[in-house]
């Protein structure tokens, strides 16, 4: 009897212990993610005004999101800038992975210089020096001066402001090269020797091999990137300011306006929740593909 | 437990004595603080500076924190100081803050309980009155601006020109400069707001009646219209860049443009409070100078003048008295306005620019624009003309027009509309 009263004393203490070290983690979660999540599900049901209060409760917001074709046109120039920038970004990583997933002298010298641009992040400092090197006098149109091409006006078409601000994206592509890398290199080399001797091609050893085997670091690089893709605001915020005429108005530079420019805090809240509601329904589609092309190690060792 | 019943407690009694130990040092000198908040340039900020060292001297019980910086970001960072109610209590405002920022009028304090201290005998009451609300002055006008036309005069010398003083010599001046000087040089720079800005001045001038008047827009859609036309042929006769040139500079603004600087763009049309910004980026290599209105413009005085900024404390503050103290003596004592000059445009209160004018500060190219300006000045600016919903790039209505026109995805006709509608939208009116 005592010494069960012991052990639970002793187990409460840990999970004493244990909610002290996390007391801190809950304390941020609550005041910096919980409460405002609850904040603008609440008052995205409002015409809450940032200095004029709220008048009026009602599903305006969602319902001007529903009509309103700028809000429409920035949630599908979102998602065009996302299918742009993960496959590309991903297609590029992988190939410079292959690149560097060789025993060469020096080699260390030249992930590094790859994985430069992503420590150099998003940041508004490299957005700066994005605008400069294509606008109409930048670096850009020297080049294509140089080799006799005509000039592209970059930042005031359309078509090449997306562009611009998604080269920027693809160009970062350092974490997810790193992630390729790492597993391009967890693939057991006897796989690989075992299949050249039973006959097997580059082709075919890297589609049953090297593809299954690093298909949860490809499943993880889309996940997230298409998250990040999705939340993009450095570049059309400091590049382009989202246009020209809102080509590039990305939805997180859109609640950005609707909250701090035109004040209207009701209709960013709403603009949040419809956005926050759409990449969920993405993120979760693409978890329900995973088991049909996602091989993880250890499901073939309990089969 | 009692461990740390013992951490606990001598943890508290850290904080209590470091607290009180603060207070101590604060109420032993019985010293009052009082924060002053203001956006400018370097100059702006060693004049203030000056200013604040000196009222310190003068009145040792008073100590003031102050808080400055550039003009970028820095709407937005007071956006969310007004939001937080962490404002200081001396506030410089721009003048339409206090409608974006104080529609309730709970914001500001009213500045007649403080008369006392604060001498607004250098004022008339209709320079008081637009920043009067409901009989309460929520803050004091520092000075007037309003725009006007800024040239490079060795570009147009270059293109064996004088500076335009008639709209017919502007028009020559596009197809001169495209022939002698080439397809990229262009007489005058407009962004989507500067053109906002022309066209009312314009049709202030064709029309002779304020763009805005008791409330209501003033002007008709076919009206409208006729400015919308005249913008557009500005950029159709080679007057003005579009919108897409402008935007594939990469610029935020013509000063750091490097066309401004290098003498593709020979004009601006701007606030004579912002000359020396222009006059400085091109850094001497081009002869600067303040244009005149134009005099084939209209028949009337179709200028518009605003409140430059203004002085406001805030309803929040603990030291009213001290705060209108500081203020009377930016305003009006001798040191203080001397030492505070013209940089926040050449003052509105008489005092200050009396002492200004024995210090022969009012003089130059700021001192030249604001005499044309307020000599062409037939209107005031309504407070909701730059009203966020209207102003702000680039969601406002403003440049969603202007940019709309330039790109050729608005007729004139749909221009003129989107304005009208957007403008009775924020004043109020059913518009559609």
């Amino acid at each position: 009897m005592k010494r069960n009263s012991g052990k639970s004393d002793r187990l409460t203490r840990h999970e004493r212990e244990g909610l002290q070290f996390i007391s801190l983690w809950i304390t941020g979660f609550i005041i910096l993610r919980l409460f405002p999540a609850v904040f603008s599900f609440i008052f995205s049901f409002s015409d809450y005004s940032l200095f004029g209060g709220i008048s009026e409760w009602g599903m305006m917001n969602y319902e001007k999101i529903a009509g309103d074709i700028t809000i429409i046109t920035s949630l599908f120039t979102t998602l065009e800038y996302s299918l742009i920038t993960v496959p590309l970004r991903l297609l590029t990583a992988f190939g410079v992975a292959l690149l560097l997933n060789r025993n060469i002298k020096g080699m260390a010298f030249f992930r590094t210089v790859f994985y430069i641009p992503s420590v150099l992040g998003s940041s508004v400092a490299v957005a700066i020096l994005w605008t400069a090197l294509f606008r109409n006098d930048g670096t850009a149109n020297a080049l294509l001066s140089s080799l006799g091409l005509p000039e592209v006006n970059w930042l005031s078409e359309k078509g090449s402001a997306m562009f611009v601000i998604s080269l920027l994206r693809i160009w970062q592509f350092g974490s997810s090269m790193v992630v390729f890398l790492t597993a391009l290199r967890s693939v057991p080399r006897d796989l690989y020797e075992s299949a050249e001797i039973d006959g097997a091609g580059k082709v075919r050893r890297f589609t049953s091999i090297t593809l299954p085997f690093i298909s949860p670091a490809i499943f993880f690089n889309i996940i997230t990137q298409i998250g990040l893709a999705m939340q993009e605001f450095n570049a059309p915020f400091v590049i382009t300011k989202g246009g020209p005429r809102g080509s590039t108005t990305l939805i997180s530079l859109l609640i950005y306006n609707s909250a701090f420019q035109m004040r209207d805090l009701g209709l960013s809240c709403a603009l949040t929740w419809v956005f926050f509601i759409i990449l969920s329904v993405l993120i979760a589609v693409i978890f329900s593909t995973q088991k049909h092309w996602v091989f993880y190690a250890d499901e073939t060792e309990e089969l | 437990m009692k461990t740390h019943l013992l951490r606990i407690a001598a943890l508290a009694s850290a904080v209590l004595l470091t607290a009180s130990a603060v207070s101590c040092t604060g109420s032993g000198n019985a010293q009052k603080r009082i924060s002053f908040s203001w956006w400018g340039g370097e100059s702006r900020h060693e004049a203030t500076m000056n200013a604040v060292k000196a009222f310190e001297e003068k009145h040792e019980d008073i100590k003031i924190d102050v808080k400055f910086g550039a003009w970028d970001g820095w709407e937005d960072a007071m956006t969310a100081a007004f939001y937080a109610g962490t404002q200081t209590d001396i506030v410089q405002i721009n003048w339409n803050w206090l409608d974006v920022f104080n529609s309730d009028g709970s914001l500001f304090l009213d500045l007649n309980t403080v008369s006392d201290y604060l001498d607004l005998s250098g004022y008339t009451e209709a320079e008081l009155d637009p920043c009067t609300f409901d009989g309460k002055l929520e803050a004091v006008p520092v000075s007037l601006t309003g725009r006007i036309f800024y040239w490079n005069r060795t570009v147009f010398e270059k293109a064996g020109l004088d500076v335009p003083s008639t709209l017919k010599e502007l028009y020559n001046a596009g197809e001169v400069f495209r022939e002698k000087l080439g397809e990229d040089c262009y007489p005058l720079a407009l962004a989507e707001y500067d053109r906002m800005m022309l066209m009312v001045y314009y049709l202030g001038a064709q029309y002779g009646k304020p763009w805005i008047e008791d409330g209501k827009l003033n002007y008709t859609e076919d009206e409208i219209c006729k400015g919308v036309e005249f913008i557009d042929s500005l950029e159709k006769g080679h007057v003005i860049p579009s919108i897409a040139e402008i935007s594939g500079d990469g610029s935020i603004t013509f000063d750091r443009s490097p066309k401004w600087m290098n003498g593709e763009y020979a004009g601006i049309f701007e606030w004579d409070s912002a000359a020396s910004k222009y006059q400085n980026a091109l850094e001497g290599n081009g002869d600067f100078v303040v244009g005149d209105y134009f005099s084939d413009f209209g028949k009337y005085d179709g200028g518009y003048s605003k409140i430059s900024l203004a002085f406001a404390v805030s309803a929040k503050t603990a030291h009213p008295e001290e705060c209108a103290e500081f203020l009377d003596f930016i305003l009006n004592d001798p040191e203080g306005t001397a030492l505070m000059g013209v940089e926040r445009g050449i003052p509105i209160n008489r005092n200050a620019v009396s002492v200004c004018d024995a210090a022969e500060l009012l003089k130059g190219i700021e001192k030249e624009a604001n005499d044309k300006v307020l000599a062409n000045a037939g209107f005031s600016f309504d407070i909701k003309f730059e009203d966020p919903k209207l102003k702000t790039s680039p969601e406002g209505i403003y440049y969603d027009a202007f940019s709309g026109l330039s790109y050729g995805e608005y007729s004139t006709e749909k221009t003129a509309k989107i304005i009208s509608d957007g403008v009775k939208n924020v004043l109020g009116e059913t518009g559609k």
